[in-house]
């Protein structure tokens, strides 16, 4: 969370909605959204069924954490959803053959990295746009999970030890839940207390102005997407561990869920602001948002509409407040351009 | 000499490409030259060319349109839905009508809502693919007997494949369009130097509407092509297309900052990519390299000119 | 040269606008004839630019009036303009570059014929605006493929197709050879002939009485002067243009340490050649010239911001490569941007996260930052330089531009510079905290610091340096010293061509 506190003094009425809205307007809908679905849909309070909620937060939730970094230094990363696939396979890969969690948690991690490093590279020295270079990767690293998988046959295990990440519970908390908060922690910590984070949020808010201050803007960028493929590592391995099994066609449409959630958290695409405790709840919101339509026995095609619309709405927020803006200022003429990426 | 060389590389280096790749696959495989092949190939590579040549329009003015493998499979799935009703001509035209409202409401969103244009489409990917969804109820939806639909992808006409027809054919009238008339060359003008055609009052947002419907109208197209080549349309279809078309686009030289295309460009890459993918399924290579092969193309195509690019604008700032 | 009997066709009465903090025009009258030329003169923010905007269509006025054919007229937008009659020729051009000439000039108004574009037509009209201006460019090149001075042609000639009847143009010979100046001093001059009136908007004086008929001279947002070439001299312009009591007085008398900087035969890209100076510690060196001098250029280079084709940079002793900031701010130097909101503030972040960013690395406390540390440096240069703001933690674009020129300013200073590079230090700040900040420069000038001052205004110059080299079309004209440095003698060799 990003803590600038508002002087009463300066701020105008509605500069100070802005930055409430910001931080905890997200935060609010997920309660309103809870406390609705506690009580007008059907099972939905059965604990079960929270717990449930809460534990389905976390697979997007961890890649979210990363995926924070990259928006708000004003890129991102659509090549997760073909990570997260390979790096769940190749997790599952090692456990099967070593039995060993930490050695599988690891190698997802470093596969998440690896895809990272190629990112950040790309976009960096060889200035590829991040929207074209990402893109590239996501089919690329799905090949590879082809390649890798002998065709696409998903690998399978279900020893206990393994499962228990993706399934199990401590002190009555759904263990990936559990990792989710350590991730969106430690998260917050970098960006907040780290002079990577500052970095991070500096390029974010004005590239040049960062680049002229002596912020190192290329070596900081590249991390941004090694961070970002670290924690859709972890993500990767928590679901494996859940489904008991990994292939190339693992979550399609993961990136846009992971970006909408960021952008739904109060992380202007623009970059410069961000909010990791937004990113918490927009995944909860999203998570709830999926077990109610359920419940509701709607359309299962209906709730990958509904992800998009969300996604859109969230976004033309930031442009109409835009429109706004510029019909405020006495310009004549719009400033805005309509970018194709950034 | 060197200069001459050099301009003969920015122009003709896709056919340069094409050429050394067949001339490759031919050696390593000699079915790659029989009629039947040759034919397939160009088939395939119409199907992502006329995808293609519509992206070129959007990338051309700045843009990029993700949605346009979900628009395809939409398309489909509505067109396959209404023959029943209204016959085979009247369902291939509302197909392509769907694809180009699909493609307005990109165009709307970018500039009414100011959401960047990939985002915007992004956005679109999916809610289309789940509009696709929830339309054919997640089912396939077949045509039995109805072979009418086959025009597009099946029949000859002179001897030519439909869809080698239709490539070539919008390919001419996008070219035509983009070197004739004015709102083609206002989409360079958008590409080249927005904030200048903008203060010389080019009505850029309806221009946006336009080229964006034509995407769409160009992913319909495709994605009822690649329905009537199976009898089937559902909702599942075309995914990846759009990797495929901005690969072609680029592969084919058109830049992606913007202000230039070549139609003949995107052909030619659409060519190249079918000629490998074909060279690849001839060689027993397992299919799922293919998307593979594309992403690294595109990467590497653009490594390259990035790379060059650098001497390139060293010489733009001395003249300037 | 024209007689001044011929109608008024453009006139500007008590035009005034604001901007938050600042009033650029206030009350200015204006008009221009038909057939002359008539030139606008001033210092950067003399408000020329504000007035130029308001006449294209870019920006409203915020009261006062604009008559075309003394009929009142209004431009919501800058077709508007256009269709009025009024071509405004920006220093950046409003050209496509991937475009032919012929469609630069046609743009949005392509002939047609049958729905397709008729080249023929098209081209035709665009070879004859383009032979009104004496010039013979094939209009089916690209327009990317000319040089920079025909590419300002094609700006006219769409002017002159668009049957303009009033031109402006804004510095035109900024990138331009002396022979490509001469041709467009002929072309204005001509235009004027067929009755077009032509407002000529630069500060290089000896072309300025080379082509106009009258001139007028703006200061600080008011109309100073105008009358006709014939009555008037460089002297006199000069003075108009910045005879103003110098309220921030003179520098004080400083000591000098030991050398600090050296610069030999500095190059940088194309715009600047043959520098050579030396700083000592203690000292302000001014670098003193208008737009397009080559003043801000050779700071930027120092920086590592620009690429210096040549020179040698020596930091004590130390000969120095700097090809980029993080470079500059090890080898010890600082830098104050002239653009704070695009090089300087980083808007969203606090007071205190704007001052320490460049110094992190030793605010470290294991892996993370010492916020104690932090607090502590960020307090103590808010108080060295009296940032106004209610907190450290308060957002920075919060705060007024004056308090936010301090903030970068901070940044530099606990960089622990040896030399200070200023560019435009107090753009957009107001009086008293102008002020402020020169006393402030001063202490630092006397604790040892060197700073290379980088201004367009004068009197901050003479407030500040001891000592100014005078840029002008990227060399140094000449050095002043002390006594010797007046607003006078800094314009003279500033305005020399």
């Amino acid at each position: 969370m990003i803590m600038t506190k508002q002087s009463k003094i300066t701020a105008s009425a509605n500069l100070d909605w802005d930055v409430l809205w910001e931080r905890y307007g997200i935060a609010m809908i997920v309660l309103i959204g809870w406390l609705a679905a506690y009580f007008f849909v059907p099972k939905f309070s059965n604990p079960d069924n929270m717990l449930n909620v809460i534990r389905q937060s976390a697979f997007v939730g961890c890649a979210a954490v990363g995926m924070t970094f990259a928006i708000i230094s004003g890129t991102f990363d659509l090549s997760i959803g073909s990570t997260l696939a390979l790096s769940a396979y190749l997790g599952l890969m090692v456990v099967a053959k070593t039995q060993s969690i930490p050695l599988a948690m690891l190698t997802s991690i470093l596969t998440g990295m690896a895809v990272g490093v190629v990112n950040g590279l790309l976009i960096t020295r060889v200035k590829i746009p991040a929207f074209i270079t990402t893109l590239g990767m996501l089919f690329i690293v799905r090949g590879l999970s082809f390649i890798i998988s002998k065709g696409g046959e998903p690998i399978r295990y279900s020893g206990k030890a393994f499962t228990w990440w993706g399934n199990g519970s401590l002190f009555g908390i759904p263990t990936p839940f559990l990792i989710f908060i350590l991730c969106a922690l430690a998260g917050w910590f970098i960006l907040t207390h780290t002079s990577f984070g500052r970095y991070v949020f500096s390029i974010g808010t004005n590239s040049n102005a960062a680049k002229v201050a002596g912020v190192p803007v290329d070596k900081t960028t590249t991390w941004i997407f090694i961070v970002v493929g670290l924690f859709t590592g972890i993500s990767a391995f928590l679901i494996g561990s859940r489904l008991y099994s990994a292939g190339p066609g693992l979550e399609p449409g993961y990136e846009l869920n992971v970006i909408a959630a960021v952008v739904l958290g109060g992380t202007r695409l623009k970059g410069g602001r961000g909010s990791m405790l937004g990113a918490v709840a927009a995944c909860l919101l999203y998570a709830i948002m999926g077990n109610v339509l359920n419940l509701l026995h709607a359309d299962a095609f209906f709730q990958r509409v509904a992800v998009g619309l969300v996604l859109l709405l969230a976004l033309s927020i930031e442009g109409i407040r835009q429109r706004l803006f510029e019909r405020a200022s006495r310009r004549v003429l719009p400033t805005a351009k309509s970018e194709s990426n950034s | 000499m060197k200069n001459f060389l050099n301009k003969f590389w920015k122009s003709y280096s896709i056919a340069v490409v094409v050429l050394t790749v067949g001339l490759v696959l031919s050696f390593l495989t000699p079915r790659f030259l029989k009629f039947d092949n040759l034919l397939n190939v160009m088939t395939n590579a119409s199907l992502v060319a006329i995808v293609g040549l519509g992206m070129t329009l959007a990338i051309a003015s700045g843009n990029f349109d993700l949605s346009v493998g979900s628009t395809a499979a939409f398309a489909g799935c509505i067109a396959f839905s209404l023959v029943p009703h209204i016959g085979v001509p009247a369902s291939i035209l509302a197909g392509v009508i769907a694809g180009a409202v699909v493609g307005l409401i990109n165009g709307l969103i970018i500039t009414e809502l100011r959401v960047p244009a990939f985002i915007a489409t992004l956005g679109m990917f999916t809610i289309v693919r789940g509009a696709a969804l929830m339309y054919t109820d997640g089912k396939d939806l077949t045509l039995f007997g109805q072979t009418g639909f086959k025009v597009l992808s099946g029949e000859y006409l002179l001897g030519i494949p439909t869809p080698i027809l239709l490539a070539i054919g919008i390919a001419i009238l996008l070219g035509f369009m983009v070197s004739q008339t004015r709102f083609g060359r206002h989409i360079l003008a958008l590409g080249s130097n927005f904030p200048a055609a903008q203060r010389s009052g080019v009505p850029t947002s309806r221009i946006i509407w336009g080229i964006f419907s034509i995407v769409g109208a160009t992913a319909a197209l495709s994605g009822m092509i690649l329905s009537s080549q199976v009898l089937t349309a559902n909702a599942r279809l075309a995914t990846g297309l759009e990797l495929s078309a901005i690969a072609v686009v680029v592969l084919g030289g058109t830049a992606l900052a913007g202000g230039q295309a070549t139609m003949v460009g995107t052909l030619l890459g659409a060519l190249l990519i079918a000629m490998i993918n074909n060279g690849l399924n001839l060689l027993n290579v397992p299919i799922f390299y293919q998307e593979l092969t594309v992403g690294v193309l595109m990467l590497g195509a653009l490594a390259i000119k990035m790379s060059k690019g650098f001497k390139l604008s060293t010489l733009l700032r001395r003249q300037a | 040269m024209n007689e001044n009997n011929h109608r008024v066709l453009l006139e500007v009465q008590k035009l005034t606008r604001r901007f938050p903090g600042v009033l650029a025009l206030n009350n200015v009258d204006f008009d221009l004839r038909s057939g002359e030329v008539h030139a606008l003169v001033g210092e950067n923010g003399a408000g020329k630019s504000t007035m130029i905007n308001i006449l294209a269509g870019v920006l409203s006025p915020s009261s006062g009036s604009v008559l075309l054919d003394g009929t009142p007229i209004v431009f919501h937008n800058p077709a508007d303009a256009q269709h009025a009659g009024i071509s405004v020729i920006f220093q950046e051009f409003n050209l496509v570059p991937q475009l032919s000439v012929a469609e630069n000039i046609f743009i949005n108004r392509e002939p047609t014929r049958n729905g397709l574009i008729d080249w023929e037509k098209m081209n035709r009209h665009s070879k004859e605006a383009l032979k009104r201006l004496e010039i013979d460019i094939d209009p089916r090149l690209p327009l990317s493929s000319l040089s920079v001075a025909q590419q300002q042609l094609v700006e006219i000639a769409r002017a002159l197709a668009f049957d303009a009847r009033v031109i402006v143009m804004d510095e035109p010979t900024a990138a331009l050879s002396e022979h490509e100046v001469d041709r467009l001093l002929d072309i204005a001059r001509s235009l004027a002939k067929d009755g077009v009136g032509v407002i000529y908007v630069s500060h290089k004086l000896e072309e300025v009485f080379k082509v106009a008929d009258r001139i007028t001279v703006m200061r600080d947002g008011t109309h100073i002067l105008t009358d006709s070439t014939a009555n008037l001299d460089e002297d006199k312009v000069i003075y108009a243009m910045v005879g103003r009591a110098l309220i921030h007085g003179r520098c004080p008398d400083r000591s000098f340490g030991e050398i600090v900087l050296t610069v030999k035969d500095l190059a940088v890209e194309d715009s600047v050649h043959n520098v050579s100076f030396e700083l000592r510690a203690g000292e302000i060196l001014g670098l003193a010239g208008l737009m397009g001098s080559g003043a801000t250029d050779v700071i930027e280079a120092l920086f590592g911001l620009r690429d210096a084709k040549a020179g040698e940079i020596n930091l004590q002793g130390k000969a120095l490569a700097i090809d980029n900031p993080r470079n500059a701010i090890r080898s010890r130097l600082g830098y104050v941007p002239d653009d704070r909101n695009k090089a300087g503030s980083l808007p969203d972040l606090s007071v205190k996260q704007n001052i320490t960013i460049g110094i992190l690395g030793r605010l470290r406390r294991f892996f993370w930052i010492d916020r104690k540390q932090e607090q502590g440096s960020a307090e103590t240069y808010r108080e060295k330089l009296n940032v106004r703001c209610s907190s450290l933690n308060q957002r920075i674009s919060n705060l007024s531009g004056g308090n936010q020129q301090k903030v970068v300013l901070a940044r530099a200073l606990a960089e622990d510079c040896k030399v200070l590079l200023l560019a435009e230090p107090t753009r957009g700040v107001d009086v008293g905290a102008k002020a402020e900040i020169y006393i402030l420069i001063d202490t630092l000038v006397e604790s040892g610091l060197a700073v290379l001052l980088e201004s367009s205004e004068l009197p901050e110059i003479i407030r500040l340096a001891n000592r100014v080299l005078v840029f002008a079309s990227g060399q140094i004209r000449g050095e002043l010293t002390g006594e010797e440095i007046t607003q006078e003698s800094v314009m003279a060799l500033a305005t020399r061509v």
